[in-house]
Parts: C-alpha cells; structure tokens; sequence
C-alpha cells in the first residue's frame, strides 16, 4: 500500500520536481541544440552554443548562492576561472609533449618565453588529464569552503561578502598575470588541443541537465527550503537553531564545484584561457545574466545566459561600441522593473492567472491591503470608543 | 524543585551604559510568567541573552541544569528554548505551510536534512498548528501577504512547531487591534497549558488577561515579583509607572 502524502492529502501545493512543461520543452531545447552538428554547418555557431551552455551552469551556481541563499558574490568567476586554468593548463603541457616549441623545447611556449627550461616539478602530475580534471573540481571547492569558513562562520555576509569575493577575482587575476611563466600572464593560455565538435557539445549539454535537475532537487529539498529562508530572515533561521553558517558554506561549495565545473568544460570546449576569465567583470556579467533570466528560479539563468550572450552575438556587429552600455542598461532595467527577471515575471503572471482573473486578483489585493490597513495599529492603543473592559 | 531557567547575577553593558544590573530571574517549570516593565528596563535585552543574541559581561544562565551562558543562538534552540521578536519575523517569500515546516522541531543538520522528508505524523502535526493559530485556509499563501496580525500567529505557530521547553514571547501583541490582543492572550493561555512560557508584555489588558506570577524589570533588576493583584498594588510599581495612568 502506498503510504498517503501528507502534503497533497490536505491541499498543500507543491510544484513537481520536474513539471511536465518543462520535461516537454527542455526536450525540444535539448534536441535542437544537440542536433545542431547534423542541421547547422555554421561552426561559430556550434562553439557559441558549448559556450553559452558552459556560461548557462556557471550563472546557475550563482543563482543558488544569490537567488536561493541570498548571497551576493562579485567573484563567482574565482571558482569558474581555477577549475579552467587547471584544465588549459594539462591540456597545453600535454600538446607541448607532441608538439615541441620554435626552439625544440617540450614545455609550452609560454613558459619558454620566460626563461623556464623545464616543467616546474609542482606541475608534472597535471600531465595526467584525469588528475587535473579531478583538481579543477575540487581545488575550487575546498577553496570555497575555506572561504566560507572563515567569512561565513564569522557573521560576514551581505555587502561585506560581496567585497570580499570581488577582492578574491582582483587577487586572482593579479595573481595570474604576475606569475605569467605559470599561468601564460595576459596572453592566457591557448594553442592546444581543445574537444571542440558534436561528442563533446553532447557531453555539455548532459552535464547541464544533470546540473539543471540537481539544482532543481536542491532547492525542493528541505534543505533548499531553509536555504529560502536564510535568505528571507537569517536571524529567525539562526533562533530557530538552524546553523546558519553551514547551511551558507554547504550551498557556497556546491555553487563553486558547478562553476568549476563549468571553467573545465569551458577551457575543454573553447581553446582559450585568459586572466579575464577569473576576473571581475566576468563575475558580475553573470550576476547581470542571472539577473535578467530570473534569479531564485532554475530556468532563469540558462534563459538569461542565452539570451544576453545570444543578443550579443547579434548586435555587437553592428552595436560593438555600444554593447557593454547596452548590457549595463539591461542590468538598470531588470533591477528597477523586472525584479524578479524574466522568467520570475512570467511566473508570476501564471500565478496570478491560476489564482483567477486580473478583476479578481485586484479585488483579492484591495481586500488584502484593508485588512493589513485595519490589523496594523502602530501605536497599539484603542482607539476612542475601541476600550475593551 | 529546581528552576528550568535561572539566572544569577546577570550584567550588561553596552557602551558604558548599564542595561541590566546583577540580575537574579528565575522560571519554574510549567510557569506562564510575564515580564513587565517600562521602556528601557531590560526586558528585551534579557531575552537577547538568553537566547544568546548577546553576551553577557557577568553572571551566567542556567537552563535544564546546563550552563548555557555565551553559546550560539542556534545551540541554545537545540536546548530548547525558542523566542518570538517583538516584530513578526518569518520567511517572508515561503507559503505559511512552509514556514512552520521549517520549524519542525527535528534534525537541523545539513546532511541529515539533505534526504529528509515530510512524514505524514509531520504533516498532521504542522495542520494541526496550522487550525490552532487559524491560519489553515491560508496554508499555500506566502507569508507576507498576511496581515500583521496574522504574521504574530503564524510566528507563535512556529514556535510551537519547534516544541520547546521554554518559549520567551517579546510583546507579542504589538501593533494589534484589541480584538487581535484578546485573541493573542487566549493563544498564549492555551499554549502555557503544555509549555513554559516567558511572556513580555506593556498591555495592561493582556496581562490582566493572562492574570499570573509578574516580574516587574526596573533599571535592569528585579523591583518586584508576585501575583498580579500584589504586584500592581506594590507602591515602587505605581511609582515607576506614575503618569502612565495604566494601573487605574
């Protein structure tokens, strides 16, 4: 006999973990980009799309710190960039091993050019691929939970936060273009054999949905219900004996190890890593796509990933001087009207349109600021002719 | 019979200010005790104590024989001691289902909630919550679209859910029209049937209401301790709240 849900038994309602409009339309999504290698010829456009599905999980892993947990991190792209650079990084001392340098020097170029003869020792086992892959997933975690161990577990969060992980890219990025016989400095690291092609998207796009369906477990989870509500009240959450700080370092390394995942597939795809990537700007360009598809939903921000690098691709033609003033108007624009960004909005008409229609629901929201109207009394004292005895 | 919750000694000090000034404050079991006192006495600042929103700069608080004095909020709720703001605070954006659910008393750690789920015992407990603080209809609306009076229950609702041992009220019916505070009081009266409970209170109805064993918190210390009838007839209390014009 199958036990009775307690939930749907008394009309509680849930939305399913995958709802069938989102199992219909995520499969044709799903195939028409996986399918692109058999209609499209356009090769740009094929690495455009590994690009942005790579973006899609990186602006995912800062929805669920941001939009689920209320954590506003400006260097999400720390995490994102280390797991690519540990990727680049085997990938181009394995093609040096093939193809030697000008000067028949087995090392990669870079590291010729700056006066390395060898490989550094520290970075012989990166020669193994599967060791460094392991390394671009978990170095960025246990990052992650260092820093959240020492901001979170302190009470520091909020803005104070998102100064801190901002000063984490900048140091990064310093980081990397002065140690540029390690790291390839303001050129990145490039020229090396990179997975660009159809089994490769197909791989992409499997980790997305699995992220996408994890993501979506996650936060329909208990504990993504008190990830709400830290995010809603943190005090309320801490006296009613939640750990608050652990609950924020648990979500803060699952977000890393998603933006790490999507650096590695990202250096694996496109065959170029610069400093830029674990820099600011990208940091807040995918709080900007974030924000545009919808934070706080699943959906959001693959929607606002394409969207905004897919408005991109479109416009910077013929727009390119005016695309970063574009974008920063998107970013005013959705903060100011579309708060809940475009998904969130569209939800939210759904909503209203199930609960009944607009005459009602503006009836529902009178009746609702009346009776707010009549129960808040600041001063708490009656009213003349109110006295109880 | 030993206290459930005693504190000895307590001191404040905030900035050279003296809140609250070698303090002994004792609950038994079982008690409905409300704590009165003008603006500044402490009353708010003891609770942040106890429920360790502060640290105190002497004295120390026992709580079940445990000395519970500087522990993390989080770790005194696992205690069981669970405390309501002055102002409603909830998770505003959850349904009122949810709110309580969250405060279930249970597991609170985040492994051991990963895989949790909601038993139907559980389920039945957080409607019958749900139908005592007369919030069952609006089980899938979000909290912020109560009104006040509403998010007082729904956060008294919690605190049940959370079922613990001594619950501290700060003014819970503040900002309420007087229908709501006699509502409120009845709440709370049948909420001390099964609970300690620690009631702040400045309306003189409610407490009239409530009608138990008052402390009256004055510059941080203990003016006066009784029965309703022989605390408002003490003098040093008239005294204290002369011109408040509350005890006629």
């Amino acid at each position: 006999m199958r036990p009775i849900n307690p939930l749907r038994a008394r009309g509680v309602y849930r939305a399913p973990l995958i709802p069938s409009w989102i199992l219909i339309g995520g499969a044709v999504v799903v195939a028409l980009i996986g399918a692109y290698p058999y209609y499209g010829s356009n090769a740009y456009v094929l690495s455009l799309l590994g690009k942005f599905l790579c973006f899609a999980i990186f602006a995912l892993s800062i929805d669920l710190i941001w939009g689920f947990t209320g954590i506003l991190s400006l260097g999400q792209a720390v995490y994102f960039g280390i797991g690519a650079y540990f990727v680049a990084l085997s990938l181009k001392i394995n093609y040096a091993l093939t193809h030697p340098t000008r000067y028949g020097g087995k090392i990669p170029d870079f590291m010729e050019w700056n006066g390395l003869t060898s490989l550094p020792d520290f970075m012989t086992p990166l020669m193994n691929v599967p060791f460094a892959v392991i390394c671009a997933l978990l170095v960025p975690t246990l990052l992650a939970l260092l820093f959240g161990v020492i901001t979170f577990k302190r009470h520091i969060y909020g803005v104070y936060c998102a100064v801190i992980t901002l000063a984490e890219s900048l140091i990064l990025q310093d980081f990397i273009i002065e140690y540029q016989a390690y790291t390839g400095g303001f050129n990145g690291i490039t020229d090396y054999s990179n997975y660009v092609g159809a089994p490769f998207l197909w791989f992409i796009l499997a980790v997305s949905v699995v992220f996408f369906v994890a993501a979506r477990a996650l936060t329909h989870s208990r504990v993504g219900t008190v990830l709400k509500s830290i995010r809603d009240n943190d005090l309320r959450a801490e006296f009613m004996g939640y750990n608050v700080a652990n609950y924020r370092i648990f979500v803060f390394c699952v977000s890393a190890f998603m933006a790490a995942t999507a650096g590695a597939l990202y250096a694996a795809w496109v065959g170029i890593v610069s400093f830029l990537d674990a820099g600011p700007v990208f940091s807040i360009q995918a709080v900007i796509w974030t924000a545009v598809g919808g934070r706080g939903t699943i959906i959001g921000p693959f929607v606002g990933a394409f969207l905004v690098n897919g408005a991109e691709f479109f416009l910077s033609g013929t727009l390119a001087q005016w695309w970063q003033i574009i974008v920063g108007g998107l970013f005013i624009f959705v903060v100011l009207v579309l708060r809940d960004g475009i998904v969130g909005t569209i939800a939210g008409w759904v909503r209203k349109r199930r609960k009944g229609n607009f005459r009602q629901f503006i009836e529902e929201s009178d009746q609702k600021a009346h009776d707010r109207q009549r129960d808040w009394d600041p001063q708490g004292a009656p009213r003349a002719g109110e006295e109880v005895r | 019979m030993t206290a459930l919750l005693e504190v000895k000694g307590l001191t404040t000090k905030v900035s050279g200010f003296t809140i609250l000034n070698n303090l002994d404050f004792s609950i038994e079991a079982n008690e409905l005790r409300v704590l009165l006192g003008p603006n500044g006495a402490g009353k708010t600042t003891l609770i942040a104590m106890i429920t360790g929103q502060f640290k105190p700069s002497a004295g120390s608080i026992h709580f079940g024989g445990k000395d519970i004095t500087g522990w993390a909020p989080d770790d005194i709720f696992q205690a069981g001691i669970s405390r309501k703001f002055q102002v409603p605070n909830m998770y505003e954006t959850l349904s009122v289902f949810d709110n309580v659910m969250v405060s279930l008393k249970g597991r609170r750690r985040v492994f051991s909630a990963l895989l949790q789920r909601l038993t139907p015992e559980e389920g039945d407990r957080i409607w019958g919550i749900l139908e005592f603080v007369e919030l069952a209809d609006k089980a899938n609306d979000s909290a912020d679209a109560l009104s006040h009076g509403e998010r007082q229950w729904l956060e008294l609702g919690m605190l049940i859910a959370s079922d613990p041992k001594l619950l501290l009220l700060d003014e819970p019916t503040t900002g309420m029209t007087e229908e709501g505070k006699h509502k409120t009081a009845e709440l709370i009266r049948k909420i001390a049937r099964t609970h300690t409970v620690l009631l702040v209170e400045h309306d003189m109805h409610v407490v009239r209401q409530i009608g138990q064993r008052i402390t009256v918190l004055h510059q941080g210390q203990t003016l006066a301790d009784g029965p309703l009838a022989e605390v408002l007839g003490n003098d040093e209390v008239r005294r204290v709240y002369l011109g408040k014009g509350k005890f006629q």
